[in-house]
């Protein structure tokens, strides 16, 4: 019991080959102990004797075994201001792009899809009026959805702990929070009711439809989880959710490239973003 | 001694073919990077040029023909990286959408060791 | 505050009705003809619409949508209409119809014996990338099947390929005689030896 199983030079090729071929991420041989040690909890968790019966479960996705896997790879933590290099990207690139096309005035709206907690979207707001000098110019319109209902309560309330507010200034903290208790801070009223919470499918398009056209949607450590017919249905339902020229992140260590050829890829200073084509038909 | 090494990206979704001109080109003195279909090809391209790019035609998400397509549409210096196709097709129709595509060159797979070297040295311009 | 928020979403606008949907999908403009992909699976032989509509399309997106449509419908017929386009000289078909069919692994697996099989050697070379979505053992089985009489190299690979990933022991000989059928090419040779490494380093009593 306890015993770490160590993968042979093979077994640990083959496991990367696959792990690669699916989801995009790359692993050395320098990484071989951190991976043995993850594949050792799953062996141990789906009650695998060896690693030829795991490998033969993982790949075939048995209870949803690869999904688990790659959560074991990430940080699933969600806290205020992660990935900051997206928000400096919205900012420097993907706002100012958007506002060059004719706009009436329209909101620009940003879509944090899924929003869990609420860290993204209400991270979103705050690096706006931090950060983006045409802020009062125009109006923003924020929207976080999910799946699961439980998250969206959390987020309506806006309460969170130390931890989510990790890599915020205190500065900021004490702008756009209010001590609520032991480990809980509430974000400002105003900034709670001005983003929108709503529960979304997004491999239902007319659960998606609804919402219209966004300018930039905020889509991280979803698609790459879904099968393959889900995860196509879901990238055409984001990709009808964009307005034509606008922009779609992904998580870190995602790719489209593993998941739909739709969008252009975009490289900006700060991030790589995907982009439905701005002509109305589609190319 | 020299300058620095020339930097080779393989574009093939079959991992022992990555590995192979890896292996190959590396011993041959390329610096070897990889991508399994055009898409992450772009995505790293964009973030850092290479000197040659070996490009296979079937791929997921985007063939190895519209990746290239794509490549010649970006801004220079990408746009005009040298381009070999690696394809198990042999026929004059191949060699013309591959021309089409903007590729410099073509060879039929299964590809020699001496082969890809020798042509990884002629499109990168390092041949003596 | 910058910041608005409406109060709720428009109501989705009612599906078209089929027979709009069906005319969309031949006739329509590049949007009304995306439109009408994806809505096609809702439509009364909507996977034959779509099947038409693939001989023909040419905007790329659209294409893509109509395969996404069809692996969606996910049935025999959708497949039948899906599979000619393996034999496509157009490499973006090509593409689309194998992640079309990679999409819809219960449909597909009644016709992997056949396409493994296929006369033409293209046909036989993508379906080994179909096999990989099986379960190990029936891959391996079937890939092994493939091997053992498979005379042109780039199959071969392609076989090869895939057991590096699923092949069992009783690959082992037939990776051997395979090596044999292709000595002097340098691909195969190295090919053969990766993948009858993977599989004898599984038959090592884990450690530890």
């Amino acid at each position: 019991m306890g015993d770490l199983a160590v993968l042979s030079a093979e077994e640990f090729r083959r496991l990367c080959d696959f792990l690669y071929r699916r989801t995009g991420m790359a692993f050395t041989d320098r990484k071989q102990y951190y991976v043995e040690r993850r594949i050792a909890e799953r062996m141990a968790a789906t009650g695998a004797g060896s690693f030829a019966t795991y490998f033969s479960l993982l790949r075939i996705d048995v209870e949803g075994e690869v999904e688990r896997l790659v959560n074991a790879f990430t940080v699933n933590e969600t806290y205020f201001y992660r990935e900051e290099h997206q928000l400096r990207c919205l900012t420097a690139d993907l706002i100012t792009d958007r506002l060059r096309v004719g706009r009436a005035g329209q909101a620009i709206r940003i879509w944090s899809v899924p929003c869990s907690t609420g860290e993204e979207p209400y991270s979103i707001a705050i690096w706006l009026l931090e950060n983006w000098p045409m802020v009062d110019r125009y109006e923003i319109e924020i929207v976080g959805s999910d799946i699961d209902t439980g998250v969206l309560e959390k987020a309506r309330s806006g309460l969170f702990g130390k931890r989510a507010l990790m890599r915020l200034s205190p500065a900021l903290v004490e702008k756009y929070f209010a001590p609520d208790g032991p480990d809980a801070w509430k974000i400002l009223d105003d900034l709670r009711e001005s983003v929108r919470f709503s529960r979304v499918n997004i491999v239902e398009p007319l659960e998606t439809r609804p919402y219209g056209h966004f300018d930039v949607i905020f889509c991280r450590n979803v698609l790459i989880y879904f099968d393959d017919a889900s995860r196509r249905i879901a990238a055409e339902n984001l990709y009808e959710s964009l307005a034509p020229g606008g922009y779609i992140c992904l998580g870190h260590s995602e790719s489209m490239s593993r998941i739909t050829p739709l969008f252009d890829v975009r490289r900006f200073a700060d991030a790589i973003v995907y982009q439905r084509p701005a002509e109305s038909t589609h190319g | 001694m020299g300058e620095a090494r020339k930097r080779v990206m393989v574009v093939d979704d079959a991992a022992l073919v990555r590995l192979y001109v890896r292996e190959t080109l590396e011993q041959a003195g390329f610096d070897v990077d990889e991508a399994m279909n055009g898409i992450e090809a772009l995505e790293k391209l964009l973030t850092s040029a290479v000197d040659l790019l070996i490009v296979d035609v079937n791929m997921p998400q985007m063939d190895g023909f519209t990746f290239l397509e794509t490549v010649r549409c970006q801004e220079l210096p990408l746009a005009s990286t040298p381009a070999l196709i690696t394809s198990t097709e042999a026929g004059p129709r191949d060699f013309a959408a591959a021309r089409a595509a903007g590729a410099n060159f073509y060879l039929v797979k299964p590809v020699s060791r001496e082969k890809l070297a020798q042509f990884a040295a002629i499109l990168c311009g390092t041949e003596a | 505050m910058p910041l608005v928020r409406k109060s709720q979403e428009s109501p989705a606008t009612a599906p078209s009705d089929p027979a709009s949907v069906l005319s969309a999908l031949a006739h329509g403009t590049d949007d009304e003809r995306w439109a009408a992909a994806r809505a096609a699976p809702g439509a009364p032989a909507g996977a034959e619409a779509l099947g038409h509509a693939l001989a023909t399309e040419r905007n790329l997106r659209v294409r893509e949508a109509i395969f996404t449509s069809l692996a969606r419908i996910g049935t025999a017929e959708s497949v039948e209409w899906v599979l000619p386009h393996l034999r496509s000289d157009d490499a973006h078909l090509r593409t689309g119809a194998l992640d079309a069919l990679r999409a819809m692994k219960g449909a597909v697996r009644p016709y992997l014996e056949q396409l493994l099989g296929d006369l033409d050697a293209d046909v036989r070379l993508l379906a080994c990338e179909l096999a990989r979505n099986l379960p190990s053992e029936d891959a391996s089985r079937l890939l092994c099947g493939l091997l053992d009489s498979e005379l042109e190299a780039n199959v071969c690979a392609s076989a090869v390929e895939v057991l590096a990933e699923v092949g069992g022991a009783e690959a082992l000989p037939i990776l051997a005689r395979c090596a044999d059928r292709f000595r002097g090419t340098a691909f195969l040779e190295f090919s053969i030896k990766i993948t009858a490494d993977r599989i004898r380093a599984q038959a090592v009593p884990p450690r530890g």
